[in-house]
């Protein structure tokens, strides 16, 4: 496949803060692409480059080939962009977002016509076409977002922390839309900080932190080969931890203390859960491990704020 | 800069979002004039007699026209655009797209100009129902045309202290200690002839002054001295605060 967004020793710098510290990554043309991190990690600072509204500081940002810039309008015409924030148009209805936004793009009346009422289709939104912004949920606002994204056909979309603050109803809907535009042969851009959410729609993740990319790779990749396939959780006191590993000393297993668990990562837990029940053990759950488990022991289990 | 035809559809945005607000600010625009050439025209003009040949209404209301051009201007790119891009983020939205943050903010100084425009225009058509009108067609319509200009300098201005405004709280020292002063000591309300000679220098600073000086010229027929160089110092201002307000929403605006 070919490669649509390529950035190499990219750094973004406001003023001594450095937002992102020099990284490369490569977005593959009809793949998604996820940028996973906790707060502050530089994450939106990305995306809002390769989106053309945040100056690169220095390094090299390409989009389809074209330098990354604030007043590239070439790429601007071709990028969707779902932002993190809710920024629709509160003095305009539904309908009127979708019109006005189609003028920015130089779509005509009559084309603009058809598409916005195709696209309200889409995101299941037709019945609010003449709906005030303030009487839509936070759900719908999302769904309009998506819309208004996808107003110019683009060929690369940047959805910034997409479903945050929906309800499991709202973000499925979002997550199949999303989807339904991958098939199509969208290019998708997405940062997160749900993991399922990664999980659910992207082909590659890289894992940033400060500023850096820390990994890079297939969801299922970076599962195997950080964790394991299984993870056995002890909720005990820090005491017991000697006699639990003395106990489970033949196996081969990674294992953390973090407050009040004690974890286990391995290629396959049943046997140490078998072994486990001789200590009859109150509080233990055997789970296949998930890109969480990654994320936490990457970026570190300390609050980010 | 980055400017082109798109200023236009960020206009377009504005004017759809006033369809709502219409009708109150008609009526506001209606109102306020109503009250300075009621209170001050008719009230207190009875007890001024003649004012160098003509009644104190004729004096006072292209004083006000162009008060009104800026004060309408100058709200519309204070509170009108900070709400834009603090509390609703249509600029954050707008500059999203192939509009330019450039386009973006001159947009909404052609706006705020349009603003000024209807308020002074309502302010003519009260005038007029009160039989004051400009000396002849062609002088209204230069008129319509001066208002324009009017919203685009002050628009321009009020922009550059939007550029830096930290919250809606500092825009009272902009209007309390620059457009206040102005409303009072630019030759509204009565000549400049009595002050003393350094505040009359003062008011040779305030751009008020010369707007009100070419409104007055244009509406009455009655030629002023000095009335080119007031022009051409107001076109160079305009052109230098357009400038300076685009570069400084530029840095608001893209981080």
């Amino acid at each position: 496949m070919a490669i649509l967004v390529k950035a190499s020793g990219l750094t973004k710098k406001y003023g001594d803060l450095v937002a992102v510290a020099g990284i490369d990554f490569e977005i593959r043309e009809g793949e998604c692409f996820g940028f996973l991190g906790p707060n502050g990690a530089g994450k939106t600072t990305t995306v809002r480059m390769i989106h053309c509204v945040s100056p690169v500081t220095s390094g090299i940002l390409t989009v389809g080939g074209m330098p990354s810039g604030i007043n590239n309008r070439g790429l601007k015409m071709i990028t969707g962009v779902i932002p993190q924030e809710i920024n629709l148009d509160n003095d305009l209805t539904v309908a009127e977002n979708l019109v006005v936004f189609a003028r920015f793009f130089d779509i005509g009346r009559r084309e603009a016509k058809a598409r916005i009422a195709e696209l309200l289709r889409f995101v299941e939104l037709e019945a609010k076409a003449g709906s005030k912004i303030s009487d839509l949920s936070t759900g719908m606002k999302r769904r309009l977002l998506i819309a208004r994204a996808l107003i110019n056909r683009p060929r690369l979309i940047v959805a910034d922390e997409p479903t945050t603050g929906l309800d499991p109803q709202a973000r499925h809907l979002i997550w199949q839309r999303l989807r339904q535009l991958k098939t199509q042969g969208t290019t998708l851009v997405l940062t997160t900080q749900y993991m399922e959410e990664a999980q659910q729609l992207c082909d590659r993740i890289v894992v940033m932190y400060q500023g850096r990319i820390l990994k890079e790779g297939t969801p299922a990749s970076l599962v195997e080969g950080e964790i394991g396939r299984e993870v056995v959780e002890i909720r005990v006191p820090p005491e017991d931890d000697a006699k639990i590993l003395g106990h489970l000393a033949g196996f081969d297993c990674a294992h953390e203390r973090v407050g009040d668990t004690l974890y286990f990562y391995c290629r396959e837990g049943h046997g140490l859960m078998k072994k486990l029940l001789e200590l009859d053990l109150p509080n233990t759950l055997n789970r296949p491990a998930t890109l969480e488990d990654v994320f936490l022991k990457l970026t570190g289990r300390s609050l980010h704020e | 800069m980055s400017l082109s035809y798109r200023i236009a559809y960020v206009f377009l945005r504005n004017l759809y979002s006033y369809k709502r607000f219409i009708v109150p600010t008609f009526l506001v625009s209606l109102v306020e004039p109503l009250f300075y050439l009621v209170t001050f025209g008719i009230g207190m003009g009875a007890y001024m007699g003649a004012f160098g040949g003509q009644p104190y209404l004729h004096f006072l209301v292209p004083g006000v026209l162009a008060t009104a051009a800026m004060m309408s201007s100058s709200f519309e790119c204070l509170y009108g655009t900070y709400i834009k891009i603090v509390h609703e983020k249509v600029y954050d939205s707008l500059i999203a797209t192939p509009v330019s943050a450039d386009e973006a903010v001159a947009g909404d100084i052609a706006w705020a100009s349009f603003r000024g425009l209807v308020s002074g225009s309502l302010m003519m058509g009260v005038a007029l129902v009160m039989g004051v009108a400009p000396a002849s067609l062609w002088r209204a319509a230069l008129l319509i045309v001066f208002l324009v200009f009017i919203g685009v300098l002050f628009g321009s201005l009020a922009m550059i202290v939007t550029s830096v405004a930290p919250s809606f709280d500092f825009f009272s020292y902009y209007t309390e200690l620059v457009v206040t002063p102005m409303f009072f000591f630019s030759g509204v309300f009565f000549p400049l002839d009595n002050f003393p000679g350094w505040m009359k220098t003062l008011a040779e600073f305030l751009p008020l002054t010369h707007a009100v000086r070419i409104s007055r010229a244009v509406f009455t027929g009655q030629p002023a001295p000095g009335l080119g160089w007031s022009l051409a110092g107001l076109v160079a201002l305009a052109a230098v605060v357009f400038t300076v307000s685009i570069r400084m929403m530029r840095k608001r605006l893209i981080k």
